[in-house]
């Protein structure tokens, strides 16, 4: 056996545990364990033994640097949870120098400030005390007092030996920090997730079914100030709703709740949409926090007289498009709910044949380009009008689609709403979905298929063909239109227009090379390319277009039904 | 989809049932390809096929042409009307030795 170096004789007390393998299993226990506290109490035994110390203390700098507080202590003496400040007695030093600190003889050094001694009767002879080093910053001080033999002082070989204890102590203590850190940020991540799922549930689930009303939210963060709300109550008029709360965040996102509910709930029962919403404002002024508003435009849609009334408080102007394609503005004609009491709604009626209605929040007129231009309410009517040609189900999805294809970026939440009701398009709407581009997904398409056009009493033999094609066009998109990406989603509306069955299916990938889409020569025996040839073979007619301003695919097909 | 492969005298039997698409055409394909490169002789018993869509049958075309191309007896059993429906639609029900059972299989081998 080899003689030990004059580094090691110097660091190694006799009869005690060796220096490097204490520190890799204090290293461990630190990484290992959720509980600093018990782990500094433990290395702090452990500490106390290997330098053969009477009592020993821990303290760690307060997160602003204002005192140094005892998280451990072992010994004849509790100070635990003693508070000191950041440059008081030999701690303090310690900590203020950064260096390791030795009072050979307590009773002659000034710096020993002697309150404990004072209040318990204990005798402190000699004091080591080593920084808590991470870096250059300092976390704390590790203390040991009163050596258990020869004639209990400390000495320079001591001094050695903390120092290295502490720098090993004091990293185990920033990792285990750390590691906590890692554990809130997570937590806090997963619970905005929930906050998100839970607004994501406020907003109505069914698009197209009947309800002449669609949606569209995209939060900025993981939760929105924004909300848009329809719902078709019991007498056959539909409430809808959008509105955008001040600020951003937790805040915004809580009172976004809070008004949807009472929105939704008093909409039920409400007659007249002013009158809501100078309810819901009285009670909103009443409990909101200070200086938080909610812009909003609301109303009822009522099928049966062919009106819509609305009123707008606060919000953008809502863009009225008639048929002849013009754009009319329905402006703010209140102040925001939440600012003032007893306010008047002015409402606006509207007859509902020959429009489409579109309500935004600033998200979107004040999406930027990337020279800083803001896509304003000229280049929102644009993008409106490109899409004139979309099914209902996809067209605020395309507009938003075209924005960010335009270079736009929003750095707040983008809301929108489309109200088309005598549009042919919404007429006779036997089913409309929007569903994940997966082959997991073909199975539930055909049930919906099948169910959609059951009410219809067709010929098996129709339905099966009708079936067949909707299942094939589906299956090119996903294995051609997205090549297999597991993110993209399709649109399926199917419209009954009497004699005939129309069928448009939409997707948003890039567009597809429209002269390679041909059947192939059924005659040549091989795999694949059968999907075109199936459904010329089945539908009526069937044709494919790209999307307005180059956006996705759309494929259109017609069955006649009539016999 | 569910399938099952048994052995019947010179024959493998893949056994497809429920809704043959392309979330599990795949799996049809490679079991009736796995029998083949075994140069086992093979039939697909569809009887229990509620549904094909032409990614399945694209695999009973890689099937016909793999079994061809090793000299391999290949055919269909007992094709459900929807399935066949499709085959029919895709040329293919006069190009697939179809039988309705495995005896008449057996029988028309002879």
């Amino acid at each position: 056996m080899s003689q030990p170096t004059p580094v090691e004789k110097l660091l190694e007390p006799e009869g005690c545990e060796d220096l490097p393998r204490m520190l890799a299993d204090l290293t461990v226990e630190f990484a290992s364990s959720f509980d600093i506290d018990e782990t500094l109490r433990n290395a702090l035994d452990r500490f106390i033994a290997y330098l053969q110390a009477e009592a020993g203390s821990i303290f760690l700098l307060e997160e602003d640097g204002q005192a140094l507080v005892c998280r451990e202590c072992a010994g004849p003496v509790d100070v635990a949870g003693v508070k000191l400040r950041p440059d008081e007695g030999i701690v303090g030093k310690t900590v203020q120098l950064r260096q390791a600190q030795i009072v050979r003889d307590a009773a002659r050094d000034p710096a020993f400030s002697g309150t404990v001694d004072a209040d318990t009767g204990f005798v402190t002879r000699s004091i080591l005390c080593a920084p808590l080093l991470v870096r250059d910053q300092c976390i704390g001080a590790l203390e040991l007092i009163n050596k258990r033999i020869g004639d209990g002082l400390f000495d320079e070989r001591d001094v050695n030996l903390v120092t290295a204890i502490a720098a090993a102590a004091a990293l185990a203590i920033h990792n285990a920090r750390m590691a906590a850190l890692l554990v809130e940020q997570e937590r806090v991540r997963r619970e905005l997730e929930l906050a998100r799922q839970i607004q994501e549930s406020l907003l109505p689930a069914a698009q197209g079914a009947g309800i002449p009303v669609f949606g569209l939210n995209i939060p900025a963060r993981e939760v929105s100030g924004d909300f848009y709300d329809f719902i078709e109550l019991a007498d056959g008029r539909i409430y809808f709703s959008l509105a955008d709360v001040s600020g951003k965040g937790m805040n915004a996102a809580l009172l976004m709740a809070k008004t949807s509910s009472l929105l939704r709930c008093l909409a039920k029962s409400s007659s007249d949409i002013g009158t809501l919403l100078e309810q819901v404002n009285n009670e909103i002024c009443e409990t909101a926090s200070m200086g938080m508003f909610v812009t909003i435009v609301a109303g009822y849609i009522d099928p049966s007289h062919g009106t819509l009334t609305l009123a707008n408080a606060g919000h953008q102007p809502v863009l009225v498009r008639d048929r002849r394609g013009s754009f009319e503005e329905i402006a703010a004609s209140a102040p925001p709910l939440g600012v003032l009491p007893d306010i008047d709604y002015t409402v606006t009626t509207v007859p509902l044949n020959d429009i489409v209605m579109f309500i935004y929040t600033d998200g979107v007129t004040e999406s930027e380009s990337t020279d800083g231009v803001q896509l304003g309410v000229d280049g929102l009517q644009s993008l409106i009008l490109d899409t004139d040609t979309y099914p209902a189900t996809g067209r605020l999805r395309a507009i938003v689609d075209a924005l960010h294809r335009g270079g736009f970026q929003s750095h707040d939440d983008i809301t929108l709403m489309m109200i088309d009701a005598a549009g042919p398009r919404t007429a006779g709407v036997l089913l409309a979905i929007r569903f994940q581009a997966a082959p997991a997904q073909l199975r539930m398409v055909r049930e919906r298929v099948k169910a959609a056009v059951d009410p219809l009493a067709l010929d098996g033999k129709l339905v099966s063909d009708l079936v067949i094609a909707i299942n094939e066009a589906c299956m090119n998109i996903i294995q051609h239109a997205y090549r297999g990406d597991p993110l993209g989603e399709i649109d399926l509306e199917i419209i009954n227009n009497g004699n005939e069955l129309t069928v448009t299916i939409r997707d948003f990938a890039a567009p597809i090379d429209l002269g390679a889409v041909k059947p192939r020569n059924i005659e040549d025996i091989r795999p694949g390319g059968l999907g075109v040839h199936f459904i010329r073979e089945l539908m009526d007619e069937c044709n494919y277009e790209h999307g307005a301003d180059r956006c996705g695919n759309i494929l259109r097909m017609k069955k006649r039904i009539d016999g | 989809m569910d399938y099952r492969v048994s052995k019947s005298g010179d024959y493998t039997i893949v056994e497809l049932a429920g809704d043959v698409d392309l979330s599990c055409s795949p799996d049809a394909r490679k079991a009736i390809l796995r029998c083949l490169e075994r140069s086992e002789h093979t039939l697909v018993d569809m009887s229990g096929v509620t549904y094909i869509d032409s990614s399945g049958v694209a695999s009973l075309v890689e099937g016909y042409q793999t079994a061809k191309k090793k000299s391999l007896r290949f055919g269909l059993l007992g094709v459900s009307e929807a399935a066949m429906s499709v085959l029919q639609l895709a040329r293919l029900d006069k190009v697939f030795p179809i039988h309705a059972t495995l005896q008449q299989r057996l029988d028309a081998d002879v």
